[in-house]
This record gives C-alpha cells, structure tokens and sequence, in this order.
C-alpha cells in the first residue's frame, strides 16, 4: 500500500504534463469567467463571497477521507455496525454524523477474500463526497474513466496493486444517483487496535479499491 | 487490504489526509466549486441539474481539460438557462 502514492504519481506526471500545459496559456481567462459567475452571483444576492469561503475551507480542511476511514474502522469493530452499513450505507454513514450533498445515495460494497470491488465514474466524476471528500486528479482522468471498467486489473496493476486471478473483481459505476465506496478487507494482525488507530490504516485509495 | 508497511500510529487518525494531494490545484479550482455549490443550495433544485449539465462539459471538453474547468463550463450554462449569463461567458 506504500507504493501507489508512488505509482499514481507516475501516471499523474503524465497527466500533469497534460494539465498544465493545458491551462498553463489561458489561467487568467479561466479565473476572469469563476470572477465574472462570482460577481453576478453575489450581485444578484444570490449567494455571498463568504458561503463561497467556507465551502471551499470545508472541503479542504474538514470533509475528507478521514470520514470513510472511521466509518471503515467502526464496521471492523462492530458487526452490527456493518451490517448496517451494507443494506443502507447513507442511514449507518449518517449515524456518525457524515452526509449531505452527494451524499444521498451512499452504497457500501464489501471486499471479501472472494471479492474486490473498485469504484469509478464513467461519465463524470460522481464520487462519495461525505466521506472521502473531493476526487483525486486521477480519478477525474479520462484515462481511469474509460479504462477501469474495460480493463479494471491493469488499471490496479499499473497502480501497484495485482488482484490474484482467484478474486473477482466487481467494477461500480457511480454514473446514475448512487455514490459507491469499498469496505477494505480488515488487514491481519490488527486484531487488538481501536477505532482511531485501525481508521489511520484506511486511505481514501482503498474506499475507492485501487489498493486492495 | 494488506498489513500496513510501517506503524499506523506516525499519523493521528484525525488529520485529514488527502495521500499528499491538494484538493485543489489552483485556487480559482476551489472558487469554481465552491460557487457551485453555494449556487445549487441556494437555488434549492438540487444536485442533478448541475451534474447534468457537468456530464455534458466533461464530454464537450478536450481530454486534459482541467476537471475543474468543466465545473465553470457547467455552471456557465446553466445560469445562462435561467438567463444570467455573466458577461463574457463563452
């Protein structure tokens, strides 16, 4: 699980190249058209400079991974709990206090030593806000969109991870209404760890299930 | 999920970790979210509007596109739908 930060920012680099030399050139004509919504927004009293603000803060600073990952640990330590969790993944999120906006429909799928499952968006970028916060730049990547579906065990390959042939892999599409998010396999040897420590295992790579 | 690599306990379950990541790479990224989301709740009709709208820039867009210039696009027609078209938008 060490190495994918490494492999993503492989593949990222490739990307990034992309990116910035995409919007290298016209950065002032993107940030003139967020200025001119802005200015006719707060015109027209529709919204205000300060709920934009704290939008903005809240999803750098408090909605972010670290959600999933407590929901993740409290399923490993309560089968009750995860239970839940599975038939209704936005009532049990809900109980820790997660939900809101793309938050409505949260399915929960669970790894198993059968099964992995793997999240994507084909059509956009439809991902679980609540709780894993906003999608990392490879996840938006036209690359992953297109791919993970048609060749989910090269996608993880290329990320680090290899699913043994006996695993199936199950890909979730979160393109209609319903926003997915994995169940990591509880890794061994964790058996005597509480909540906050078995959650600083959880990364948000493993809620989308490119690392196993 | 395999065994953890190093010690779980170097990282406070609390800090929010986003795998070295920024959210947003630019701050007009953060701006062009935050407007939009502060436009759908205000506006009161909800998510699905905006996203499909978003699906369509994300497919009218070149691959390579800043994902966050897709959301500008997005919310661009959509205000010109509802007749606020900010000046200059394109």
């Amino acid at each position: 699980m060490t190495t994918t930060g490494e492999a993503h920012d492989a593949d990222e680099a490739h990307d990034a190249g992309d990116t910035r030399g995409h919007h290298a050139a016209p950065p002032s004509t993107i940030e003139r058209r967020v200025a001119a919504i802005e200015s006719l927004l707060v015109e027209k009293g529709l919204i205000t400079s300060d709920t934009v603000d704290a939008v903005v803060a809240a999803y750098e600073h408090d909605i972010g991974p670290r959600n999933g990952a407590r929901v993740v640990a409290r399923a490993w330590l309560d089968d009750d709990y995860r239970r839940r969790l599975l038939a209704d993944g936005t009532a049990a999120i809900g109980e820790l206090g997660y939900g809101g906006a793309e938050g409505e429909h949260l399915v929960v799928v669970e790894n198993t030593p059968e099964v992995h499952n793997l999240v994507v968006c084909t059509l956009c970028s439809c991902y679980p806000w609540p709780v894993l916060g906003l999608p990392p730049r490879w996840y938006k990547s036209f690359a992953y969109r297109a791919r993970a579906v048609r060749e989910p065990r090269s996608v993880m390959a290329e990320l680090g991870t290899t699913v043994p042939d006996d695993v199936a892999v199950r890909v979730w599409d979160s393109s209609a209404e319903v926003r997915y998010m994995v169940l990591p396999l509880r890794p061994p040897g964790t058996e005597g760890m509480g909540q906050d420590e078995l959650a600083g295992l959880v990364t948000r790579d493993h809620m989308i299930g490119v690392v196993r | 999920m395999t065994a953890p690599a190093r010690p779980p306990t170097d990282l406070p379950a609390d800090v929010p970790r986003r795998n070295g990541e920024l959210v947003f790479e630019a701050p007009w990224e953060g701006r062009a979210f935050g407007l939009a989301a502060a436009y759908v709740d205000a506006s009161g009709a909800g998510w699905g509007a905006f996203r499909d709208r978003l699906i369509a820039a994300v497919a009218d867009l070149p691959d390579g596109t800043s994902y966050y210039e897709a959301w500008v696009t997005a919310l661009e027609r959509l205000l010109a739908e509802v007749g606020l078209a900010p000046p200059g938008a394109g």
